[in-house]
């Protein structure tokens, strides 16, 4: 078994009193793909801040490749290969989409020309190559994700932290992004999911799930132990987590 | 295209080679006061059109750099020219420590706080000995306003050809990327703080070289004429006409508004600020994009009508 | 150091101070509900000054007076800036906070003009109320101390209609909550109107009370929308209880200075404090950083 990609050692961050996140540790392998869910507010958010280094943690370890990654800028963190996407997509409105890519390709490649041909095969790949010099603003809410997800992956990350990516969308766009998630462990990158509902597509597509709740850690397991798991059933999903394993 | 853009702007550079000491003095000051402005609306433009940090202070580098020169040119018996590159390098240098302080600020804070040192900058120069105190410094009587006016164009020139190649530079993309959003630029691998300082000195090196040539044109500085924000005001004022953050915009905005300044500044001084205040309002109310992108996109239109089949590159 | 010396800098300097303050908070009720700085806050506080002093000169009218009027006169322009201009900025230029700093760039010097138009470029003041009570060892100039008062009844007057009535309950949420105050159905254009309205009037307010204490020229208009940022900066943005003690800092580093130093370094003492304060704290002495 290969050594964890990534480790999240034992996390926590408050903000004024309230702990965000307490005690929070997880580990994901080279390829795997990890859906953290729980609730709007348990947490996932403030985890993806910490291990994409926006936020630092109150106190705990994060480490990637075996390296403590603690106080590391977001650059830094984005050039070692560790990518994520925003909740609400946040693309650069005034620039193209092959800018909007481009500049993460910036990171691997030298000039402009060539962080532009690498933005091109993302593109191509994440099915937006024929907005490729639309400003970004003309984008709708599914292509704003996906550009997203295109931005991340032209760093060539290791690990993608992706931060609500199934919200919005409409069943067959939920179903498009799955494959594209599959897709990414054939590419040998890892992905951490933040989930807030869609347990459908959570339970097929992923190793591990992780359940939040109030900044806790309450279940890690397979898809099948979670679906098992009667606290995080009935405590926190009601019925959609049996609906979700039934199906 | 691209050829023929190169050969229009050789031709536009040579002319202004060529005519300016054919010109009386009348034409001959209203060129060097166009590209003068020209190239502050240049420099203004990296800071706050390309990485999105609107300055209010950068009339603090165009100040320093006329007093560097004055002092060198009144205390050493150095050329004005060595004071005007001195001043440039002063400015660039000063840049860097005030860029990391600075640049910490952003929005209203920054916008504020520069306004707020090209305040105390102007104070300093009222109270200081070596800066002559209200008075200012006199300079020798300028025997020759052309070496100004060559030293203006080619720093304008310099200017221009630099602001092309930021906008088809990484450099450029990184600094677009993080004037739309400073999080996810540093999220996407971008070194923010770096991006924006190294813009901030090439907007601090570009005033601060031509303060010098602007001391010697007047053949005087003071805290009120170099220091004055109404210097920038008008390099904002152009830069927004022709259109903020492009390659085009200060030449185009520089050139149409420094005729009506010319003909404006001298005679109605209340006027002129009333008229360049109101200008800024309406145009970011009427045509908040400025003219270059405008003119972009109807060309870009009337390209794909007349060749429907092609096409675009 | 003398401390009566001590206590009569302190006295002048608080007394000036709690006059600036009510600049700053009209300029922190417009930061609070639009997230905007109006550049052009001196030039309102500078034009009431003016106004003020032309007054006097043509028929000893008394800036306390004036200033209703102008305050009313302040109101209604700073309406007008909001609703003909700042509303109708495009929203995909920059963002709003950025492309409304040059539009009140671009107001500020429109009226800077103006002002020299009028009023030229001499210096002007109002002497009125020259007198001063003395009270132990300490002298109390009349002007300082009466426009102190008028300045600290008109606060109060503010914070009566923040906290009690419907327009000053929906400043107060539009300040909170943006979405919120939407969501309560708040008119939070109206809102706008109304307190960059009710801003520039406080700013023309204060012009009036410190136009028997200064000297100005239009020119000068710069330094109050800096001094007034600096004081907000000092007490946080939306903090209005904060501004009252920025204000007190600033009045006492322009009084301290102006003794100690030099009547220009009293001039710059609000820009290099305020220019230290935010290298400090980039979001003020008592700022809450947003989440």
């Amino acid at each position: 078994m290969s050594a964890p990609l990534l480790v999240v050692d034992n996390v926590t961050r408050t903000f004024g009193g309230v702990r965000a996140l307490d005690g929070v540790s997880l580990e994901i392998r080279e390829g795997e793909i990890v859906s953290i869910i729980g609730p709007n507010g348990a947490g996932k958010t403030t985890l993806f801040n910490i291990v994409s280094g926006v936020l630092r943690p109150t106190s705990g370890d994060v480490r990637f490749m075996d390296r403590s990654i603690v106080g590391w800028s977001p650059q830094r963190i984005a050039a070692a290969g560790i990518a994520r996407t925003y909740q609400i997509a946040r693309p650069f409105v005034r620039l193209s989409v092959l800018d909007n890519v481009a500049v993460g390709a910036l990171t691997h490649e030298r000039t402009l020309e060539r962080a532009r041909a690498a933005a091109r095969e993302v593109l191509e790949m994440t099915g937006l190559a024929p907005y490729a010099d639309r400003p970004a603003s003309d984008l709708t809410i599914t292509q704003r994700k996906r550009l997203e997800a295109a931005r991340a992956l032209a760093l060539r990350p290791k690990l993608l932290l992706l931060d609500e990516v199934m919200a919005g969308l409409t069943p067959t766009e939920i179903d498009a992004m799955a494959v594209f998630i599959e897709q990414l462990r054939e590419r040998g990158i890892a992905a951490i999911g933040g989930v807030e509902h869609v347990m459908r597509v959570v339970m097929k597509i992923s190793h591990r799930i992780v359940v939040l709740d109030f900044g806790k850690t309450i279940a890690d397991g397979t898809p099948a132990e979670i679906a098992a798991d009667p606290r995080v059933g009935e405590a926190y999903f009601g019925t959609s987590l049996e609906e979700a394993s039934a199906s | 295209m691209r050829r023929i853009g190169i050969l229009v702007f050789c031709v536009v550079v040579a002319l202004l080679i060529v005519i300016p000491p054919m010109a009386n003095g009348y034409y001959r000051s209203l060129f060097y006061i166009t590209l003068l402005y020209v190239a502050l609306a240049y420099g203004w433009n990296v800071i706050s059109g390309y990485a999105g940090y609107f300055s209010f202070g950068q009339v603090t580098f165009f100040g320093l750099g006329a007093y560097v020169t004055a002092i060198v040119v009144t205390k050493t018996p150095l050329p004005w020219e060595i004071g005007a590159l001195l001043g440039g390098v002063v400015s660039a240098a000063f840049a860097v420590p005030l860029g990391y302080l600075m640049l910490r600020l952003r929005g209203p804070f920054f916008a504020l706080g520069m306004l707020g040192l090209a305040r105390t900058l102007q104070v300093a120069a009222n109270s200081m000995g070596i800066t002559g105190g209200g008075q200012g410094l006199f300079l020798p009587p300028g025997s020759n306003a052309l070496s100004v006016y060559y030293w203006t164009l080619a720093i304008a020139v310099l200017a221009f050809a630099g602001t092309w190649l930021i906008d088809h530079s990484a450099f450029g993309l990184r600094l677009q990327a993080l004037r739309e959003d400073e999080q996810v630029a540093a999220t996407l691998g971008v070194h923010v703080t770096t991006q924006k300082v190294y813009a901030f000195i090439i907007s601090a090196a570009i005033p601060g070289l031509l303060g010098g040539g602007y001391a010697w044109y007047l053949t005087y500085v003071n805290p009120v004429s170099v220091f004055s924000t109404s210097i920038d005001l008008q390099a904002v004022a152009m830069t927004i006409l022709g259109g903020i953050g492009t390659v085009w915009g200060p030449l185009i905005g520089g050139v149409l508004i420094s005729q009506i300044s010319e003909a404006l500044a001298a005679q109605y001084p209340q006027a002129f600020l009333m008229i360049f205040g109101g200008l800024v309002v309406a145009l970011l109310v009427f045509l908040p994009r400025g003219i270059a992108p405008a003119c972009a996109a109807a060309l870009s239109r009337r390209r794909a009508r007349a060749k429907p089949a092609e096409a675009r590159t | 150091m003398h401390p009566a010396l001590i206590g009569q800098l302190t006295i002048d300097g608080l007394l000036v101070g709690g006059i600036y303050a009510l600049s700053a908070l009209g300029l922190n009720v417009i930061f609070g509900v639009m997230r905007i700085v109006n550049l052009a806050h001196g030039q309102f506080v500078i034009m009431a000054a003016l106004i003020c002093a032309a007054l006097f000169d043509w028929g000893h009218v008394s800036p306390f007076a004036v200033l209703p009027v102008a305050f009313v006169g302040a109101l209604i322009a700073g309406a007008l800036v909001q609703r003909a201009f700042l509303r109708r900025l495009p929203e995909d230029l920059a963002s709003a906070e950025t492309t409304s700093l040059l539009l009140t760039f671009g107001v500020s010097y429109f009226m800077l003009g103006l002002g020299f138009a009028i009023f030229t470029g001499n210096f002007h003041s109002v002497p009125y109320l020259t007198g001063s009570w003395s009270i132990g060892p300490f002298s109390i100039a009349q002007a300082r101390l009466i426009a102190f008062v008028t300045a600290a009844i008109i606060a109060l007057l503010l914070a009566v209609v923040l906290r009690y009535t419907a327009v000053g309950r929906s400043i107060r949420a539009t300040s909170q909550s943006l979405q919120g105050a939407m969501a309560c159905g708040i008119d939070v254009e109206n809102v706008r109107t109304v307190s960059f309205a009710i801003g520039s009037g406080l700013a023309a307010a204060c012009g009036c009370l410190l136009s028997t204490i200064f000297s100005y020229n239009p020119q000068t208009g710069d330094d109050f929308t800096l001094s007034a940022f600096a004081v907000i900066a000092l007490g946080g943005l939306g903090n209005y209880a904060g501004t009252l003690l920025g204000a007190a800092i600033v009045g006492l580093a322009i009084s301290f200075t102006g003794y100690y130093v030099s009547a220009q370094a009293a001039q710059a003492a609000p820009f290099v404090l305020f220019i230290l304060i935010l290298l400090v704290r980039p979001v003020g002495l008592l700022g809450r950083r947003a989440a």
